[in-house]
């Protein structure tokens, strides 16, 4: 199919088919097209080339600039990555208006061939923190059109990396020798490629991270500093100031969780969708490292406030209830999933219950430690004589002040603590997606999700249930009040 | 789980002063499951606990009590390339590593059949 729309345009070497002719080969050939990254190595580009002349015996002139696509949303299925900035467009949206900037981008093409990556990521950010994820749909219709149309891009002055490219190969004359080596630079372009998408991914959604954190900072530094100023009295009193970092770090909960829906949503359309297991994987997989980042975040606001943490405020209500040592209690998690999903091979129903009774094992042995630290904490804080047995408390301050050093190294260690319980966490969500199946992992994560908004809806109905009236008629307004609010909940409930 | 303060004094009159790594080295391969802790720590009471929660008994050196334990503790901190040098725990003579290691591994399941291996752990 794809040689046939490569003889219809004719191609001899000139540059606009030939940015067809790739992508169309590819096509013939099967090759994913996601893969389409403007590599800096030359490598890339060369076993696609070199496949495609020699099966096609067309004549490349021209370095392959594969056609553009401009969107590359970051959490998305198929992932686009980057590309150079001449071929980036400045509106999105539109299939049409995507080839024809894409032809007048090419046409300033004159020197180096290959963008620095920084101003690729650049432009690749600035799409696609507008992009709207349905485009993505429209991108593969698109891509899926786009080689039939004939591209009248001008002719780029090509720094050629294929090889010379005689005529005489037209003929379809291939040994083993060359098969093997044409298989060999395919899989190796494409593990290339596969790498830098990754690689380019990566640092595009940590400049993302970056820029909103430096706003999410400046925001809250200048919040800080009107706290300071109005609300004043000594360091934190109750109903105090939140030290910046636990505001910082309230802010950046707030976002993760907002992050967190869009990604339950993605892979709740994706189990609907009967998505193959590879895209599910890369699902999951980024649901799994989203978490990974919050546990990252805990590790940083527990260096400068881990009473934040450890008392729960940073949660609702209803989690709070819930909380060790500053989270969630990972058995807990694990009973829970065990009772929601079914179908598990016997193999994975023993792994999960011997990870359920290492977890117990390991909370087990951070509680005792935890209260070991309590009980010594206590026990240096009285050290100091609390009363002379007249009722005054000892004058020595050098001994008080003793006293207190040693009790502030010892309450350091509650940081310790977190930490540790922050890693069982993680290593308890690591372990759950190795044990299942990709679609079991997926299953369990959105129900993890979904039980943690559960928690939060509760949270908030609790904080605005009616309240009865103090004054008049105590009894039976009471009770019927209660109803109502009894009621109220369960209609609520019943619609998740 | 065994304490191994007696046997300090004929360890200093036996041998002469060695590498304090060597010494590390040389006690964690006399026992299956070897931790080097300090009596105050409390991470060091948690993984004292979850060892003998499942059933293992560990031989724990305080290096408080050690009069070589200051330069034990720098080797180890060294070794481990952490601040804080306890606890540390060695299977079989081999690093397992500090807490979050340990407990790493018990949650993967790794620990369990290394433990069995060390002879340490019998079903």
């Amino acid at each position: 199919m794809a040689s046939h729309r490569v003889g219809e345009t004719g191609l001899s070497g000139s540059g606009p088919s030939n940015q067809h002719m790739p992508y169309a080969v590819l096509q013939g050939i099967g090759l994913p097209s996601t893969n389409f990254i403007n590599q800096q190595g030359s490598s890339f580009d060369f076993g696609e080339l070199e496949e495609a002349f020699v099966l096609q015996g067309v004549k490349l002139g021209d370095d392959a600039k594969k056609p553009f696509f401009t969107t590359r949303p970051a959490a998305t299925l198929e992932m686009f990555p980057s590309w150079p900035m001449r071929f980036q467009q400045t509106s999105r949206g539109s299939s049409k208006s995507e080839e024809e900037s894409s032809d007048s981008g090419s046409a300033q093409n004159t020197d180096a061939q290959f963008e620095p990556e920084s101003s690729i990521t650049n432009k690749a950010l600035e799409q696609v923190l507008d992009q709207n994820q349905l485009q993505q749909q429209q991108q593969v219709e698109m891509m899926a059109s786009d080689t039939s149309r004939t591209r009248p891009t001008p002719n780029q002055q090509a720094k050629s990396l294929r090889k010379g490219s005689p005529s005489s190969t037209s003929e379809k004359i291939l040994d083993a020798k060359t098969l093997r080596r044409l298989a060999q630079n395919r899989e190796a372009a494409r593990k290339s490629r596969l790498r830098k998408k990754a690689y380019v991914q990566q640092l595009e959604s940590s400049r993302i991270k970056l820029t909103q954190l430096e706003q999410d900072l400046h925001r809250a530094r200048s919040q800080g500093m009107f706290v300071g100023v109005g609300g004043g009295g000594g360091g934190g009193g109750a109903g105090g100031n939140i030290s910046s970092g636990a505001a910082l770090f309230d802010m950046e909960y707030g976002r993760w969780l907002e992050d967190e829906q869009r990604y339950m949503s993605e892979l709740r359309t994706g189990l609907q969708a009967q998505l193959s297991d590879g895209d599910l994987r890369l699902l999951v997989d980024r649901y799994l490292s989203h978490y990974d980042e919050i546990f990252h975040l805990k590790a940083v606001a527990a260096k400068s406030d881990v009473f934040h943490l450890v008392t729960g405020i940073w949660t609702s209500p209803a989690e709070r209830c819930f909380i060790w040592m500053g989270g969630f209690r990972p058995s807990e998690l694990i009973k829970i999933l065990m009772a929601q999903l079914d179908a598990f091979t016997e193999q994975q129903l023993m792994g999960i219950c011997s990870l359920k009774q290492s977890s117990q094992q390991a909370e087990e042995a951070l509680s005792q430690g935890l209260e070991q630290l309590h009980q010594s904490l206590a026990d240096t804080i009285a050290s100091e004589p609390l009363s002379l047995g007249d009722g005054t408390t000892t004058n020595n301050v050098a001994d008080y002040m003793g006293q207190m050093a040693v009790a502030l190294a010892k309450l350091s260690n509650l940081e310790g603590f977190v930490r540790q319980a922050d890693n069982l966490r993680q290593q308890t969500l690591h372990q759950i997606r190795r044990i299942l199946t990709i679609r079991q992992a997926a299953r369990c994560f959105l129900a993890i999700g979904e039980y943690y908004n559960r928690l939060r809806a509760l949270s908030s109905l609790w904080t605005t249930r009616p309240r009865e009236n103090m004054i008049g008629d105590e009894s039976s307004g009471q009770t019927t009040t209660e109803l109502q609010m009894v009621q109220h909940n369960h209609t609520h409930f019943s619609n998740y | 789980m065994h304490y191994q303060t007696e046997s300090w004094g004929s360890y200093m009159s036996s041998r002469s002063a060695s590498d304090p790594l060597e010494r590390v080295q040389r006690l964690a391969s006399e026992n299956a499951v070897v931790i080097f802790s300090i009596s105050s720590c409390c991470m060091c009471h948690a993984i004292k606990r979850l060892f003998c929660g499942m059933g293992v008994n560990p031989t724990v050196y305080e290096l408080d009590e050690d009069p070589r334990g200051k330069e034990m503790e720098k080797a180890l901190m060294r070794l481990l390339g952490t601040s804080s040098a306890v606890p540390v725990v060695f299977i079989g003579g081999k690093l397992v590593g500090a807490m979050d290691r340990v407990m790493a591994s018990h949650i993967n399941g790794t620990l369990v059949p290394l433990l069995k291996e060390a002879g340490a752990l019998w079903l």
